[in-house]
């Protein structure tokens, strides 16, 4: 019974995890785990082995050694992928594609019928208020319009788990705004929401748990209202854990 | 297994999809289809030498056997051309992550591309071997079904060369993967034409009188050892320029090709599975 109900609520979780790239060593023995339902930040610096993190989930690269798995399927099989929306940081979209066929080609990938990525599309581009400009190529899309449906693609399909890599880098303070109200319109969608970020006080709007990382190396995993106490914002743990 | 054949059929579908719309593509076609106008000439029939009318059907087979082998070896090039960009287009383009985040495997990923791949070079050759055929047959009332049959069998070196070329363009700048499947298509067509001088009267007097048995059996084991890609067109060929069935020796060259297809296929599989995606 106590294993069952831990399977139904990881939905990620790390053992053990080490990646190297020759001698230098981007994640080091990291474990952590993120429940079902709960909006979590992985926050560092530049480098720390955020978004090394995100591709070993994905299966983009593998751990030198531990072991991943998402909803308790290993990261190595692809059905561990099966309820899971990814947004790359710097997400490209082919530019010869309108948004409406990059949605439709997105959703053919996920195997959705016809009828159904129709509607879903329709509805995702309401969502992402790109409504009007859908069929243009997107060659001619803002940055933040870019974001904006490359986070409408990762919706396609109903996910239960959102994967975002930094879903805000490069853009401007509506960008990122506008990116922000999409996260938290999703909030009430029992969606998991693992996000790689830096951008400290956006986290702290948006997310639930928080887990800082530094050179590799897990330094704390916890509430945000728990690591933010005595009144210090998100920004100056952040700093003090980091510059030790 | 009908989930992962609908996503590799998907994959192909849009591979084809984006190598069509590329400008290189339509400059390619257009070219072909000049070197068409150019050759529809040969199709009016009424040869003659010397004030003698030749036999149109002849001449037609020679004809189609030369336009044959260009069309042959030069999808072979086209193919190599567009397999060349392909993984790196992807990566540039976000494809290859979008694709890869989904529950799609890396082998059937790289199983998408292929078939795009196989399914454009094989309809570019097929339709441009058919405008020919048809030319030929309604001007000169001479039709060779086994002709378009040949252009099918060349398929074989389709799939060698965008299999060789994917597979290369993993370990090297694309351009190099190119020019190294270029080179060991020039490679088997100047070894082919050495063999055949070689057979000739005047290549056996040659090599009777030199006395170099050892190093020559060498040769001989590269030589039959190498990707046989003109031999494939050779054999395709004889089918309808009367050169009649050869035994092992038409074969060898289909068995040749298909097994180096499934060895650097299977490299292809393995080394993409161990690829970090971008």
């Amino acid at each position: 019974m106590m294993n069952e109900d831990k399977y139904t609520l990881l939905m990620i979780e790390l053992n053990a995890v080490t990646k190297q790239y020759g001698s230098f060593t981007a994640v080091d023995n990291i474990s952590f785990s993120v429940q079902t339902g709960e909006y979590f930040a992985l926050l560092g610096p530049n480098g720390a082995g955020k978004t090394t993190i995100v591709k070993m989930l994905l299966d983009f690269t593998q751990p030198t050694s531990g072991s991943l798995s998402i909803n308790s399927v290993p990261s190595t099989q692809a059905a561990s992928r099966t309820a899971i929306g990814y947004l790359a940081e710097n997400h490209h979209i082919p530019p010869h594609l309108s948004g409406w066929q990059y949605l439709q080609r997105c959703a053919e990938l996920l195997n959705i019928n016809r009828s159904d990525a129709t509607d879903q599309c329709r509805r995702i581009v309401k969502q992402i208020g790109i409504e009007g400009r859908e069929n243009t190529k997107t060659n001619t899309y803002s940055k933040g319009m870019i974001q904006r449906l490359g986070m409408g693609a990762a919706l396609l399909g109903n996910p239960k788990l959102l994967l975002l890599d930094e879903p805000t880098a490069g853009l401007d303070p509506i960008g990122i705004i506008e990116i922000r109200q999409l996260l938290e319109s999703l909030k009430n969608q029992g969606m998991t929401i693992f996000l790689n970020s830096h951008l400290l006080s956006e986290v702290e709007k948006i997310c639930d748990n928080a887990a800082i990382i530094h050179q590799g190396r897990l330094l704390v995993k916890d509430n945000i209202a728990a690591l933010i106490k005595n009144g210090d914002t998100l920004e100056d743990v952040f700093v003090r854990l980091v510059k030790g | 297994m009908p989930k992962a054949r609908s996503s590799i059929i998907t994959i192909a579908k849009y591979t084809l999809m984006d190598q069509v719309r590329q400008k290189s593509f339509i400059i390619m076609f257009v070219m072909c289809a000049l070197f068409l106008l150019l050759v529809r000439n040969c199709s009016q029939g009424g040869f003659m030498v010397n004030g003698q009318t030749l036999d149109n059907e002849a001449v037609v087979r020679v004809v189609l056997k030369a336009v044959f082998h260009i069309n042959a070896a030069g999808t072979m090039f086209l193919a190599a051309l567009f397999s060349m960009r392909v993984f790196k287009r992807d990566r540039d383009e976000g494809m290859q992550s979008c694709i890869l985040s989904k529950p799609i495997t890396r082998w059937q990923y790289v199983a998408g591309k292929i078939l795009g791949l196989l399914v454009l070079s094989v309809a570019f050759m097929f339709i441009l071997h058919s405008i020919v055929f048809i030319m030929f047959s309604v001007n000169l009332k001479v039709v060779m079904p086994e002709y378009l049959i040949a252009s099918l069998l060349c398929s074989f070196n389709l799939l060698f060369v965008v299999v060789a070329v994917l597979l290369f363009s993993l370990l090297m700048p694309d351009i190099i993967a190119f020019l190294c499947v270029t080179g060991i298509g020039i490679v088997s067509f100047v070894a082919d034409g050495i063999a055949a001088v070689s057979r000739s009267p005047m290549g056996q007097a040659m090599m009777q009188q030199s006395d170099s048995t050892s190093d020559l059996s060498l040769w001989k084991v590269i030589y039959y050892l190498w990707p046989k890609l003109s031999g494939i067109q050779q054999a395709a060929s004889s089918m309808f320029s009367r050169e009649g069935f050869q035994g092992f020796l038409s074969i060898y060259p289909f068995i040749n090709i298909l097994i180096y297809s499934l060895i650097l296929g299977a490299l292809l599989f393995w080394r993409f599975r161990h690829e970090d995606i971008i």
